[in-house]
């Protein structure tokens, strides 16, 4: 069993840290959620986790927790259910397609959707659909983007969803004219106040107030337990602006620099194609799969029983499941009784 | 005393003279074939004495007219061959004027040179009018000669049959050798018995109403292309069609229906040639006597009936076949529409309900009746009226069909997936290269792909139409199949056509497979290696960065599905056993970082995930009770820390007081263990 109270480190025993009662501070840092998936997971490969040990189970679950490869493949619900579960699944969306975008190939919504299937086959299609519409401002969703541009809008609605879902509600209420606070303040903004959205809305400026909106966030910020913007950079992003809209305000969240290096999730915008390690990673499979077709093709001309033939095992896979794991499972290759 | 003459071109000719000698018999002669054409003559050779075969002395002698010569006989030839002159061979350019011959019955003017029938309009008792080979270029001049029996016009310049109308007592018409395009003019000579319009210039036969007793037609040597009309002829037995241009028994049609045609001619027809002709003609008109001038056996006719028969039976067969076809087409446009209602269905309850959740839409039944259909009001198109009665009707056909023909295997509608169940003969399954799949969803598809292996082991190619394939990770199912060679996904019904990079995947996710074509176009070494660098990052990613223990639950699962086919059929046998393991060493071979990407159909992945929730409750409860425990445990360490020093201090005061007289001290131990005891 786990010694809760033995972590190594100074500032894990930093005083706010053990302020808190247990399971808030567990609760925080999401502690319980990924001990219990995963007895949830050794309870589901019983079999085979117990031929090399529980131990090693859980410090190979830990271990891809920390970095970041334990959301692939998995369901949604688990995917969403922490912020370092997010971030990490926007990380690993971002390497493993780069090479698209590097591409310069440009996707519709749903085509993006469709990756993101790939490596988590649930993923709801509407936050696939809010994220397009942050880049193409809502306008005609059949419209094809850039991996960069989709994947910070992506960023930003996946992330903060949540919050996101706030700030709309708030957006709709300023625009209608009730102001969600309290206080209400004379200015010359009080106009607002009297303006029904049944009035049509082309006739009024866009959007809403900058200062006033500003203020809303910050109330919201302070009050929400979710995760959201570094409410810093939240003001910055406002104090530019005179009145922004609804995506407008989305779409310079996901332009900022400063929360995307404070989510830590993705590089630098500039900087969203450069990856050499897997550069040349990737090479080496492109050599090896150019030998691969080439020696295949050879084969090709010789066609076998049912004109197919035995592929022999070309490749040394480095770090892959090697051919030799029948061994250490053989009852894999008989049928079961 | 009768006079017979006889004509070679079957002719029989009677003709009542006045009683003449035996030995002066007269001989009239229609050549068919044509002799050589004397030179032209100038009249003022008229004056040539020419002795003619009958001996008739004739003197022509030029009139005070420049035209006409004046034909005088002798009064002994007048006496002797009252009703007859014979003019052949005069080289007469014009028809002479004859006088004083009023009684002349058989006039002669064969192989001259005449341009125009004339000057014998006082000839009122003519019967026999003989013109053979000249160069009439007209019929006329003939309208006072009511008596004529005999016209012989052959071998002469005409273009037209005309002004025959009086010649009503007309026995026999000879047109041979002529220019003649149209049957015309001749519907009011009811007593002709003979026509002749061979080797004439005619294309087509009709317009032979009135013939009332026309015996013998003869149209030899002409272009005709169908006839009609002939079965007007109430007396007709003799119809010559030899060397026209008749093709098929459809165009003389007509001819079955003359009940008193015994002798026909078709030699030198294209029809002769046919294989079918002599049975086609002999079935068609039963009451010949004669074809092509040869009698007709009994043999000949059991012949043609029996081979009648038989091409009957042909025919039943090929209307059996398009009747077949036309069943198929309908079971094809029946499947089609159930589709269509399903994917209608789909759209209309996505827009309601959360995608996520959506069951597999071939999971709703789908009722034929109009009711149904009603509650979509939405769907225009091809849910018209008409349409809804159609289906009514339809319900009651095939709901899916499976169809080999040769090397292709095509399925369409769900229900035909039962099929690959069936035994198959070897030969068959062995022959199958394509198997095309058509209105059955993908997700289904996917579940009989290790049956499809088994008993297809030569599918190459497979298609998909009208299959709802919608995700790029669709695709991974297919891996698990031994080899595919060609891969065509038609747009119509698959969305995932749309995505530009779907055929990158395609050969990313199964390069093992080395396709050589997708849809249709030839897979390059370039399109290889672009799809090794869009997706081989994925790929490796998902190979050397996930746990160990993830690796392994991901391949098992994908080889537990496998293996479920295996195990619930003829699994026992060594044979398959060894199948499945030269089947699962190949899949390790294969490239086994795609092997990570696999496609649960979205029924199996609710029910995997339905399955883990109860293990998720238990193990909640379990980390509670733990994390119960745990802070229970370090609440009391907390506490333990807190109170600790006070209770070391205690600790050490009490041992120190109690230590702090010795004999006192001493005692309590041995007290202590006394009482132990």
């Amino acid at each position: 069993m786990l010694k809760l109270g033995s972590y190594p480190g100074q500032r894990m025993l930093s005083p706010e840290r053990l302020a808190l009662p247990d399971y808030d501070y567990l609760a925080q840092r999401h502690v319980l959620t990924y001990m219990e998936d995963a007895v949830c997971q050794l309870l589901e490969n019983k079999e085979d986790i117990s031929q090399y040990g529980i131990a090693r189970f859980f410090t190979e679950y830990f271990n891809s927790v920390c970095q970041g490869t334990h959301i692939l493949f998995r369901e949604f619900s688990f995917i969403q259910a922490t912020p370092h579960n997010r971030a990490s699944f926007l990380r690993a969306f971002w390497r493993c397609f780069r090479t698209v975008g590097k591409n310069g190939d440009l996707l519709t919504m749903k085509e993006y959707h469709c990756l993101l299937q790939l490596l988590c086959p649930d993923f709801p299609l509407e936050l696939t659909q809010k994220a397009a519409r942050i880049v193409l401002m809502d306008d005609a969703m059949d419209c094809l983007m850039s991996f960069s541009d989709f994947l910070f809008a992506f960023q930003i609605q996946f992330y903060y969803s949540e919050f996101l879902e706030s700030v709309a509600a708030i957006y709709q209420d300023l625009l209608s004219g009730k102001n969600p606070n309290t206080v209400i303040v004379p200015t010359s903004s009080s106009g607002q106040h009297r303006q029904r959205p049944a009035v049509g809305e082309a006739s009024l400026p866009e959007g809403v107030e900058a200062s006033l909106f500003s203020q809303c966030l910050e109330n919201l910020c302070d009050r929400h337990k979710y995760s959201c913007p570094p409410p810093a950079l939240v003001k910055e992003v406002l104090s530019n602006v005179q009145r922004l809209t609804f995506y407008g305000f989305l779409m310079a969240l996901s332009k900022h620099h400063g929360i995307n290096q404070a989510l830590g999730a993705l590089p630098d915008r500039g900087d969203l194609m450069h990856d050499p390690a897997m550069d040349e990673e990737l090479e080496r499979l492109v050599m090896r799969s150019r030998l691969h077709r080439t020696s295949r093709q050879h084969r090709a001309t010789e066609p076998g029983a049912f004109g197919f033939q035995r592929r022999d095992k070309l490749e040394a896979p480095e770090n892959m499941l090697s051919a030799s794991a029948p061994t250490p499972y053989p009852y894999r290759w008989e049928p079961r009784e | 005393m009768d006079c017979q003459a006889e004509v070679n071109c079957g002719l029989h000719l009677v003709i009542q003279t006045s009683s003449l000698p035996e030995k002066n018999k007269v001989e009239f002669r229609l050549n068919k074939e044509t002799s050589s054409f004397p030179g032209r003559l100038l009249q003022h050779d008229l004056e040539r004495n020419y002795s003619s075969r009958q001996g008739d002395h004739i003197n022509l002698v030029s009139s005070s007219m420049p035209s006409f010569p004046i034909l005088q006989r002798s009064s002994e030839e007048k006496i002797l061959y009252s009703d007859r002159l014979t003019l052949e061979r005069q080289k007469l350019t014009v028809c002479p004027v004859i006088d004083g011959e009023e009684h002349l019955r058989l006039l002669n003017f064969q192989h001259n040179f005449i341009t125009r029938i004339q000057n014998i309009s006082n000839l009122q008792r003519l019967i026999f009018l003989d013109l053979y080979d000249n160069q009439i270029e007209e019929i006329s001049g003939l309208s006072t000669l009511r008596s004529l029996r005999v016209l012989l016009l052959g071998k002469n310049r005409i273009k037209k049959i005309s002004n025959l109308e009086n010649l009503k007592s007309l026995d026999v018409l000879d047109l041979h050798g002529n220019q003649i395009t149209k049957i015309e003019n001749v519907n009011h000579l009811c007593a002709l018995r003979v026509l002749n319009l061979a080797r004439n210039l005619l294309s087509h036969v009709d317009n032979l109403t009135g013939l009332d007793s026309l015996t013998e037609l003869n149209l030899r040597h002409n272009q005709i292309t169908f006839v009609r009309d002939v079965d007007n002829l109430p007396c007709l037995q003799r119809l010559f069609l030899s060397f026209n241009n008749i093709s098929n028994f459809e165009s003389v049609c007509c001819l079955a229906d003359s009940a008193s045609l015994s002798d026909i001619t078709f030699d030198g027809n294209p029809i002769a040639q046919e294989s079918w002709y002599k049975h086609t003609v002999l079935q068609n008109m039963m009451q010949l006597r004669q074809l092509d001038m040869k009698r007709v056996t009994e043999e000949e006719r059991r012949m043609a009936s029996l081979v009648a028969k038989k091409e009957e039976e042909k025919k039943r067969e090929s209307h059996k076949q398009s009747l077949l076809k036309e069943k198929k087409r309908l079971t094809i446009n029946n499947v089609a529409r159930k589709w269509d209602l399903q994917q209608h269905r789909v759209t209309s309850i996505a827009t309601n309900q959360d995608r996520k959740d959506t069951d597999s839409p071939s999971q709703d039944s789908c009722q034929m009746d109009g009711s149904t259909i009603s509650a979509f009001p939405e769907e225009t198109g091809p849910l018209d009226p008409v349409l809804t009665n159609a289906l009514q009707g339809l319900s009651v056909t095939d709901t899916h069909l499976v169809e080999v023909e040769g090397d292709t295997l095509s399925l369409y509608g769900s229900g035909a997936l039962e099929s690959l169940d069936r035994n198959w003969s070897v030969q068959t399954a062995g022959m199958v290269t394509t198997v095309s799949f058509t209105f059955i969803e993908f997700d289904e598809i996917v579940q009989v792909l290790p049956k499809l292996k088994m008993k297809f082991p030569n599918s190459l190619h497979l298609k998909f139409k009208e299959t709802n394939l919608v995700m790029l990770q669709q695709f991974n199912a297919l891996a698990q199949l031994r080899r595919i060679d060609q891969l065509t996904i038609d747009p119509q019904g698959n969305p995932v056509v749309n995505f530009t990079l779907w055929k990158y995947y395609v050969l990313f996710r199964l390069s093992h497979f080395s396709m050589q074509k997708i849809n249709g176009t030839e897979v390059t070494q370039n399109d290889m290696i672009m799809a090794e660098r869009l997706f081989g990052i994925l790929a490796h990613v998902a190979s050397s960065e996930l746990p160990q223990y993830r690796v392994i639950s991901i391949l098992g699962d994908a080889r537990k599905k496998q293996f479920r086919y295996l195990q619930e059929t003829k699994g026992k046998k060594p044979g398959i056993v060894n199948e499945e393991n030269n089947d699962s060493k190949r899949l390790v071979g294969e490239n086994t970082n795609r092997a990570m990407l696999n496609y649960t159909t979205r029924d199996f992945y609710n029910e995997k995930l339905e399955e883990i929730k109860e293990k998720k409750k238990f193990c909640q409860m379990y980390i509670e009770d733990l994390v119960k425990e745990a802070t229970e445990i370090n609440k009391k360490n907390e506490a333990l820390q807190k109170l600790w020093p006070q209770m070391f201090i205690e600790l050490v005061r009490d041992a120190v007081i109690e230590i702090r007289s010795k004999n006192s001290y001493m005692k309590l131990c041995l007290q202590q263990i006394t009482d132990q005891k």
